[in-house]
């Protein structure tokens, strides 16, 4: 965690006596918190880039906490979702955990139990904005290829040898290693191995 | 009578005689004599009416002594206060004494001339040539130169004085003369007796008659040899006739019998006049107008000497109204046994102390499962029966009623010879003025009313087995929402608590941070508290009818609570719109929980597929019952009748018992309530309930 960005914890709990408790807890930790009564009042508000994560409570007014949790996704917000209710079963929590929650709480939790999950929470949270990050560099060096370099990164991260790659494109071998050394050079890729990991972060298609 | 006047008497003979010689005056005046006396038979025996023979009479006698006047004053009794001339006949020519039919008052010498006529064995004479003069009373008005009188005895009153007066001459009576006097001073006697009697008689007739028509008998009179009937006055009346209107035959009188009773009637008159039976009947006759009459007919038949009927008479009487009344008796009397029969209520009437019954009607007996036609029955037979162990409470309750004179109401079980056992209700009431032990009562079996109490009894405990079992039910229902509802104040606490020790934890404890967990943690305990509260009342099973002064709004308030968390599951929010002033009632809070949460759990279910708002109502309606409507925007009401909602098992839901509108119906209506729906206008139903005790 960098010194002076503190993550912040938002609580989703119709029952304002368990949304003070939770928020309470968390700040007697040192994070910072923020609840609301529905999710409507949450998705309102401008969602912070430090990292975060959502407490969110199974049962709503208007909408339950599962279908809260779908329909996040389906706005591309991600967030780690830590479940609690007051009224849990086996399948609901099954649902929820295999839909990406982080954990499945029973009210009434042990507090470090729900600390923990935070925590847990937000690191992932931190992992997930890691990787966002390193695909975005990625995508960035990606771009700066050009045309030809990018066709021919194509070829290597399949597996061709050079002489295949200048048979393929109908070009000299000695063309193609001279954008092989670009390329390599561009991604910032150390061997060719690194280039498919890399390739394959960037979703790209051995056959266009 | 010490002077005689032969001249004149020998005048008067020679009048009716053609002969002188002595001898034959003798014989003349023996004929006088006898022709008089015959005369005056004559006269006696010429008519009928005694008032006019009387008169007749006196006529002759005028005539026969050549007198001016013949009378006769009653009484002759000189103690007697007054007297009066009650007849009187004068010769032609002569005017009445204008003594006739006055009362004079019996001076000293009327009274003398009275005890002197009284007591003279013989007439008496007054006036010129006797000794006594006639009294002054009578001279004074009349002119009277003789006068002779002798008293006359009828058999059945006081004596009367006979008397004749000589008015323009004075006459010296003959010895044959006071001899005929005297003669017929008898007759007179005799027929004032007849008179006398005949008075009496018709008097007696009357009377009779009178009787006759006041008991409504009439009696008649069937002479047989001349095939004659009389009827009475009032016999005629009997028949709707007027009296005497028209004579009377068998052929009219058989018509006027009741054709169903016509032959017996005959048929008991011909054994009667064969001396078979005594000619008595009882049967119908039919008056004139219709009408008919029940009479009962009582006669002699009168026989002569060779038992040969010659005369049948008796009386007749209408006995319609005594009929009737026996008939209505009769029927008071059935229906009365009846209506003990029906109600199984005997009654009777007896010394408690001296065990004497002095009456049981028949039912009576029968509910002690005796047979009533046995006879009477003993009242040790009777306390007998009652079971002994609840004899002993029994009898200290009669003796109490006995010593203070008061009436009794007892409960208490009989055995029957047959071995079943009957609950019995007794209720004596004692007259002061009867004596010590002596009651009137009935005895009721109430062995059905018990045994219908029993029913009640069990049904009501079913009633509010079922109400209990409705909430159970409910609470079944509603567990998961309830055990959310309670979970979520407590794990709220707790977090609060684990925030708070972690708040003191810091270096240096965070104080404030810690207080207000701590204050939140009591805030959520409470909480917690009345969500159990108003779940455990709502268990409870007791049907005590216990009212207490309560508070709607809070009541309302509690069950919004119970049921916020269901309804949010279903979409539904709940509104309540209770007016500043609602009033408290008394009422049983349970109860009203329980008819709450059942209407507001309708409402929720008629919105769970849709959601949608339910608005609690309460107003104070015209009749000052409390009125609480619950709305709701769900799927209304059936299209049938929505009084069928109200029927047992009629449910909509799947799990539903369909009891809860059943139950719910039958707590209002205990309280004497109402409950009822009716369709929104825009969408769902409203159920309405009254609720008094403002």
């Amino acid at each position: 965690m960098k010194a002076g960005v503190v993550p912040t914890v938002f609580i989703i709990d119709d029952d304002r006596g368990m949304r003070q408790a939770v928020q309470d807890l968390v700040e007697s930790v040192g994070l910072r918190a923020e609840s609301f009564a529905t999710g409507q009042e949450f998705l309102n508000r401008q969602r912070p880039s430090d990292s975060s994560c959502l407490v969110l409570d199974v049962r709503l007014p208007q909408m339950s906490g599962l279908d809260f949790q779908r329909q996040l996704a389906e706005i591309g917000m991600q967030i780690p979702i830590i479940f609690i209710t007051a009224h849990g079963d086996i399948p609901m929590s099954v649902r929820a955990l295999k839909s990406g929650a982080v954990e499945f709480l029973t009210k009434p939790f042990r507090d470090q139990d729900l600390l923990d999950a935070i925590h847990q929470a937000l690191q992932r949270d931190r992992a997930a904005r890691e990787e966002q990050a390193q695909i975005h560099d990625l995508h960035e060096r990606y771009h700066a290829l050009t045309a030809r370099e990018r066709e021919v990164m194509t070829l290597v991260v399949s597996g061709m040898l050079s002489k295949q790659i200048a048979s393929e494109m109908g070009v000299s071998e000695a063309t193609v290693k001279i954008h092989r050394g670009n390329v390599m050079q561009k991604m910032q890729a150390g061997s060719v191995v690194e280039l498919v990991r890399m390739a394959d972060k960037l979703k790209l298609s051995p056959h266009k | 009578m010490s002077d005689p006047s032969p001249n004149l008497e020998y005048i008067g003979a020679a009048t009716n005689t053609t002969e002188g010689s002595h001898a034959d005056e003798e014989r003349q005046t023996r004929l006088w004599f006898l022709e008089s006396i015959d005369l005056i038979n004559r006269t006696i025996r010429g008519t009928e009416d005694l008032e006019q023979m009387m008169s007749h009479v006196l006529d002759a006698v005028v005539s026969i002594f050549e007198c001016d006047r013949a009378w006769m004053v009653y009484p002759c009794d000189p103690e007697s206060q007054t007297w009066r001339t009650v007849m009187e006949r004068t010769s032609p020519g002569l005017s009445n004494s204008l003594f006739l039919g006055l009362d004079f008052t019996m001076d000293a010498e009327v009274a003398h001339m009275h005890r002197m006529v009284r007591d003279s064995e013989t007439a008496a004479r007054f006036g010129t040539g006797a000794d006594n003069p006639i009294p002054g009373v009578i001279a004074a008005r009349l002119t009277i130169q003789t006068q002779i009188c002798v008293a006359v005895y009828p058999k059945i009153d006081k004596p009367y004085i006979f008397g004749l007066d000589q008015c323009r001459r004075a006459r010296n009576w003959t010895r044959q003369e006071q001899r005929l006097f005297e003669e017929i001073g008898q007759r007179l006697a005799t027929l004032l007796t007849s008179l006398s009697m005949s008075r009496d008689l018709q008097e007696s007739k009357a009377r009779l008659e009178e009787a006759q028509r006041v008991a409504h008998v009439g009696h008649y009179e069937w002479n047989l040899d001349a095939n004659r009937i009389t009827w009475s006055d009032e016999l005629y009346r009997i028949y709707g006739l007027r009296p005497q209107e028209r004579p009377m035959d068998l052929a009219t009188l058989r018509e006027m019998i009741h054709p169903e009773d016509r032959e017996s009637v005959f048929r008991g008159a011909e054994e009667a006049l064969r001396g078979e039976v005594r000619p008595v009947a009882e049967h119908r006759i039919i008056r004139p107008d219709g009408e008919v009459r029940i009479v009962h007919g009582l006669g002699t038949v009168k026989r002569d000497a060779s038992g040969r009927p010659y005369e049948m008479f008796g009386t007749v009487q209408d006995i319609t109204d005594r009929k009737r009344v026996e008939e209505s008796l009769q029927r008071t009397q059935v229906y009365l046994s009846e209506g003990q029969r029906l109600t199984h209520t005997g009654s009777w009437a007896c010394n408690l102390v001296t065990k004497q019954i002095f009456h049981s009607s028949d039912e009576n007996a029968r509910l002690y499962g005796f047979d009533p036609s046995e006879g009477p029955i003993p009242f040790d037979r009777f306390y007998s029966a009652i079971l002994a162990e609840d004899e002993p409470a029994l009898r200290s309750k009669l003796e109490n009623a006995i010593r203070s004179g008061a009436d009794y109401d007892v409960e208490f079980r009989i055995r029957h010879t047959d071995g079943t056992i009957r609950f019995m209700r007794g209720i004596g009431h004692h007259n002061p003025s009867q004596e010590i032990g002596e009651y009137v009562g009935i005895t009721m079996d109430i062995t059905e009313r018990k045994d219908a109490e029993e029913e009640r009894e069990r049904l009501r405990m079913l009633e509010s087995d079922l109400a209990h079992i409705n909430r159970v039910n409910m609470m079944g229902e509603l567990a998961a929402a309830l055990a959310h509802e309670i979970k979520q104040p407590i794990a709220a606490s707790i977090t609060s608590a684990d925030a708070c020790l972690r708040w003191l934890a810091h270096d240096p404890p965070d104080l404030e941070r810690a207080r207000a967990a701590a204050a939140r943690i009591e805030r959520d305990g409470n909480r917690a508290a009345d969500v159990i509260n108003s779940l455990r009342s709502f268990y409870k099973t007791g049907t005590s009818a216990e009212r207490q002064l309560v508070n709607i709004k809070d009541i309302i308030g509690e069950m919004t609570v119970l049921l916020r968390t269901e309804a949010a599951r279903h979409s539904v929010t709940i509104h309540a719109d209770l007016g500043a002033d609602v009033p408290d009632i008394l009422s049983n809070q349970v109860q009203l929980q329980q008819v709450l949460v059942n209407l507001m759990l309708n409402a929720i279910e008629a919105m769970k597929d849709t959601g949608g708002e339910m608005t609690i109502r309460s107003r104070v309606n015209p009749e000052g019952q409390l009125m609480i409507s619950i709305s709701d925007t769900g799927i209304g009401l059936p299209a049938e009748s929505s009084e069928r909602i109200f029927e047992p098992f009629h449910t909509t839901k799947p799990q539903g018992t369909g009891m809860g509108l059943t139950i719910t119906r039958s707590i209002v209506e205990s309280w004497g309530g109402r409950v009822w729906a009716t369709p929104n206008q825009a969408a769902g139903a409203t159920f309405h309930f009254t609720v008094s005790g403002i």
